[in-house]
């Protein structure tokens, strides 16, 4: 007989599981008769007591809203920096010619790619080069540059810069100066070039001859002397450059720069043969017989012009010819004569700036596109608008006017759309016509190759139109052992375009010495179209952050000779834009602080050093109280040096799909509020690159807890 | 007709006391059980988490209302209301006021008792029409255990027939004199336990024991007829606790007026509080358990309690 047993009163602290209480108070256990029915019924009771006795007390159990308190703000976790400029290095992209388009697209796979490099038809590494500048290294910053441009100086004059517009600066203020860049590495390389420039070795039998020295021919040269081969250029001008000599203005490109640069093309190798006139001195023929391989790099050499009444009058001319004629004498008889220049290109505005330094009295441009749609870039429009061209746009020719042979105007019918709905060029025209008194007609609509000459006696054909057939991506022309590349390719285009042609007619002609098969492995990048943004809100941006301007010749006087209009990037102009870049995809954080600034709570802090030179994060808190995982830092980190795993609630949403409020990126990063109490912390900077030791991070946890005086 | 009439409109007025009386319950329920479990219950929606319930009812308005492929359609469809009416009819007879009930009939304990013995049919009819052998065995459980515990019932409110000489409720109330309470403490304590089991409300819920019938014989209904069986069974805690306080208590203790009645109301909350102690202190009982416990238990003892009575009525003429 087991007694029945009050339930003892209970210490507050007891943590006896609720089971053996129950087993102790309420047992099944009862004395026979009339003693058992009481304890039963008084373990009734007992049981209703212990319940009462329970519900009076105040429960245990915290309130829902103070169990979310339980992350530690210590915890790291997922989010964790992958390098720390000033202490981990940031790579150049560097690999051999045949290599180095696959190495890009390996990048791209990874995400590690710069989109300047990506949207780069050469893919030249932008990046490395502001990293190069930024640490004093300027001839490794012209030398990284050069190994896929082969003309920095030169472009870095006259570049359209694709890699500007992709560059990840615009969405925080205003891209990097790239092109600039490149002449400021090109001027720097002045004092390098005689201890640099050396002559390649030739380490292979075979010989390249290369028909033309514009930009593609002496990329491609360039390319297969780096590989060993021995290459011909052969130049019908008596001085080399090509297109970039012919074409392109003085003003925009001085001539000592190009010379250099194929002086310095000279050095390492090349073998110039300048005056000689491929298919009237020398037949192709000879050639395909005396070298393993020929690369027709000529370019375009004739204007293309309107079937309109009285095109062959006297005043009426195309825009290659007038070029060659303003480029090479810098007159090219319009002195004091009223110019009409057709064509809204950047070939007509060329041809507009070099009639006015040539002393024409007024220059008119007359396009069938508005103001908005013309095809030329917008700076050099609004330069050529400056220096006073006049332009006639949504007007296209009717006829030229010349009633004695001569011009003394042209009829222009206005022109109401120039594409078709599906974008097609089928210039719709109204019934307005205006007539334009003028004694001289440029047309710069348009340029074609001229072969005829060239292909004479061999076994190459040309079109009907005058083309050879090529193939735009192996550039193989019909005849084993010839290729073709540049603008004889591509049609009328850029420089860095042609240049991206010879790299692959390079590799073409490697692969076709050393037999291996042309599209074997072969990548074909085409170039990316990156969005155009919008114009940058620049309010509160201090102007030493901003980016580098470009000084210019003043417009009416810079006008009447071809003296260069840009002035170029002072020394440390150069530096602090070098600085700017923020070196994206480089996974190393470069404190640009647009976490901290994205951050909707408040919970990261950077603090960070940005002289030229010596570029460094001191600081990098991140308070796990305050972070409600949204991943918003890491998506929008430029550099993918911020990572998080999928524990961050947003992060499965790549960056095009967050809004992205350039506002909020902007504003005062003196408002990030954190506890101080943790984060990684460089307290010494030692410049980029420089490796910071152990013992540099403070030992002292004052530092931690007062972060304003972390030494600098 | 306006007999009909005046039903419908004390039908009505017991739906919506039931109802009400269901939202606080609800609430009230949570809020003892949490505090039994060492836990703050409801305390997000409104003040002390009272708006809870509200949001909880809206809830229930707006689930689907499923009723399965195989069930007895009609008979699956109309149970619930099977279960509520003669629970929410056991209100009019209760006597609210000294002598008056809103049907005071010559037999309302009678009513009283046997009425809401009809809801055991809708439970019974509605496991069976769900074709779903859970819901089918809590149906003849609930069948079971009601049909036993009416008798203990019965007898403990035979008692308090007896000391009044009468068989309305409303007489009952009239005669109530102090002296009844400690006379009928046992008889009062057989009516509370068997009324517990009456509702099937824990520990005697073997009806609808989830840990073996899922949720016995409602185990098919969700929405609003799930709610209707809630609100049965929250009637029935309020028929009986007001049945309770107004016989074995006498209303508000004897006293008349806004006191008696602010004393019935809380007689009456404290009897359905009580309900819910019992609840959630005591574990289910086991089906045997069940059965001994009626028949061995609180028949006994509502008999002794009835013999009691007459012998105290017995001495009562004797003395005098």
């Amino acid at each position: 007989m087991t007694p029945f047993k009050r339930a003892p009163e209970r210490d507050p602290l007891d943590r006896t599981p609720l089971s053996v209480r129950l087993q102790r108070s309420a047992t099944n256990d009862y004395s026979p008769g009339a003693k058992g029915f009481v304890e039963a019924w008084s373990s009734i009771f007992v049981g209703l007591t212990i319940t009462a006795r329970r519900a009076a007390r105040n429960p245990d159990t915290l309130r829902y809203p103070f169990e979310k308190l339980t992350l530690s703000p210590r915890w790291r976790g997922a989010l964790r920096l992958t390098g720390i400029l000033g202490r981990d290095d940031i790579g150049s992209i560097e690999a051999p010619s045949p290599d180095y388009i696959r190495r890009i697209e390996v990048l791209e796979d990874e995400q590690r790619l710069p989109p300047c490099v990506g949207n780069c038809p050469a893919n030249v590494d932008a990046r490395g080069q502001a990293l190069y500048l930024a640490d004093e290294r300027p001839a490794d910053a012209y030398e990284l540059v050069r190994d896929r441009n082969t003309m920095p100086g030169v472009l870095g004059r006259i570049c359209h810069h694709p890699c500007e517009s992709a560059c990840k600066r615009n969405h925080y203020d205003e891209p990097i100066a790239i092109r600039p860049l490149h002449r400021v590495a090109f001027e720097r390389y002045a004092e390098f070039r005689e201890e640099r420039v050396r002559k390649l070795p030739v380490t292979r039998s075979e010989r390249v001859a290369i028909i033309g020295s514009g930009p593609s021919g002496l990329t491609a040269a360039f390319d297969l002397m780096k590989l060993g081969y021995e290459v011909h250029v052969y130049e019908k001008d008596p001085k080399p450059g090509g297109a970039l000599l012919t074409g392109v203005p003085a003003y925009r490109l001085p001539r000592e720069v190009l010379a250099q640069e194929i002086e310095d093309l000279q050095s390492m190798g090349m073998r110039l043969l300048t005056g000689v006139r491929i298919g009237s001195d020398v037949p192709i023929d000879h050639l395909i017989g005396e070298y393993e391989a020929v690369l027709i790099a000529a370019g375009l050499q004739f204007s293309r012009m309107l079937p309109i009444p009285n095109i062959d009058a006297k005043g009426v001319t195309g825009a290659i010819e007038f070029l060659r004629a303003g480029n090479s004498k810098h007159d090219a008889g319009v002195k004091g004569k009223r110019v009409l220049v057709v064509g809204g290109g950047n070939v007509a505005v060329d041809c507009a700036r070099v009639a006015l330094r040539c002393g024409a009295s007024e220059v008119t441009l007359s396009s069938l596109e508005s103001m908005d749609e013309l095809p030329a870039h917008p700076w050099e429009i609004e330069e050529a608008l400056d220096e006073g061209v006049v332009a006639m746009c949504s007007f296209g020719p009717h006829h030229v006017i010349a009633p004695e042979g001569r011009v003394t105007g042209m009829r222009l019918q206005s022109c109401l759309s120039v594409f078709d709905a599906q974008g097609r060029f089928s210039p719709q025209f109204g019934d307005e016509y205006s007539d334009l008194e003028c004694d001289v007609i440029i047309f710069a609509i348009g340029q074609a190759p001229d072969l005829t000459d060239l292909v004479s006696g061999s076994d190459l054909l040309l079109t009907e139109r005058g083309l050879l057939p090529v193939d735009g991506s192996l550039m193989t022309t019909e005849l084993a052992g010839v290729f073709a590349c540049g603008e004889v390719v591509t049609g009328p285009g850029s420089a860095i375009a042609s240049i991206a042609s010879g790299h692959e007619a390079a590799e073409s002609i490697r692969r076709y010495i050393q037999g291996v098969a042309l599209d074997e492995d072969r990548v074909y990048r085409p170039v990316p179209v990156y969005p155009r943004y919008g114009k940058p809100v620049l309010k509160g941006i201090e102007p030493s952050r901003r980016r580098a301007k470009m000084p210019m010749a003043r417009g009416t006087d810079r006008a009447k000779d071809f003296r260069p209009v840009e002035l170029g990037l002072t020394h440390i102009e150069g530096m602090s834009e070098a600085a700017r870049c923020l070196r994206c995809a480089s996974e190393v954080c470069v404190g640009c602080t647009f976490c901290a600034r994205t951050c909707p709570d408040y919970a990261i802090r950077v603090e960070r050093t940005d002289d030229p030179g010596s570029r460094c994060v001191t600081r990098y808190d991140l308070d796990l109280s305050k972070c409600c995982f949204c991943g918003l830092c890491a998506e929008q980190c430029p550099t993918n040096a911020l990572k998080h795993t999928g524990q961050y609630e947003l992060s499965f949403y790549t960056r095009d799909l967050t809004v992205f409020n350039r506002s909020e990126m902007l504003r005062d990063g003196g408002g990030t509020r954190a506890t101080g109490a943790d984060g990684t912390s460089v307290s010494a900077c030692r410049g980029a690159g420089a490796p910071i030791s152990e013992d540099s991070s403070p030992s002292n946890p004052e530092d931690l807890v007062a972060p304003t005086e972390v030494e600098q | 007709m306006s007999a009909l009439l005046t039903g419908a409109a004390w039908g009505l007025a017991a739906a919506s006391l039931i109802a009400v009386a269901a939202l606080i319950g609800v609430w009230w329920e949570r809020k003892v059980a949490g505090r039994i479990q060492m836990r703050f219950g409801p305390q997000e929606a409104g003040p002390a988490g009272l708006l809870q319930t509200l949001s909880d009812t809206l809830k229930l308005m707006l689930k689907e209302d499923i009723t399965p492929t195989a069930a007895d359609v009609p008979v699956f469809r109309a149970m619930p209301f099977l279960v509520f009416v003669p629970v929410a009819s056991a209100l009019v007879v209760i006597p609210y006021a000294s002598g008056w009930a809103p049907f005071n009939i010559a037999t309302g304990a009678v009513f009283f008792l046997a009425v809401p013995g009809l809801s055991v049919l809708g439970i019974l009819l509605a496991g069976w029409a769900s074709q779903n052998t859970y819901a089918s065995i809590g149906g003849v459980r609930a069948a079971a255990q009601m049909i036993s515990y009416e008798l203990p019932r019965t007898l403990s409110v035979l008692s308090l027939c007896l000391l009044a000489g009468s068989l309305s409720t409303g007489t009952i109330r009239a005669e109530w004199r102090w002296w009844w309470v400690p006379l009928t403490a046992v008889g009062f304590l057989v009516y509370f336990i068997s009324s517990i089991a009456e509702v099937n409300r824990g520990p005697f819920d073997l009806a609808e024991a989830e840990s073996e019938l899922v949720a016995g014989y409602f185990t098919d209904y969700s929405g609003i007829r799930w709610a209707i069986f809630m609100m049965a069974e929250y009637g029935g805690v309020v028929a009986a606790s007001l049945f309770g306080a107004a016989t074995f208590l006498g209303g508000g203790l004897g006293l008349s007026g806004v006191p008696g009645a602010l004393l019935f109301v809380a007689l009456t909350a404290l009897i359905a509080t009580a309900m819910i102690w019992a609840k959630w202190t005591f574990p289910r009982m086991r089906a045997d358990q069940l059965m001994t416990f009626a028949w061995k238990v609180l028949t006994p003892m509502a008999l002794v309690q009835l013999l009691a009575v007459g012998i105290a009525l017995a001495a009562r003429v004797v003395l005098s």
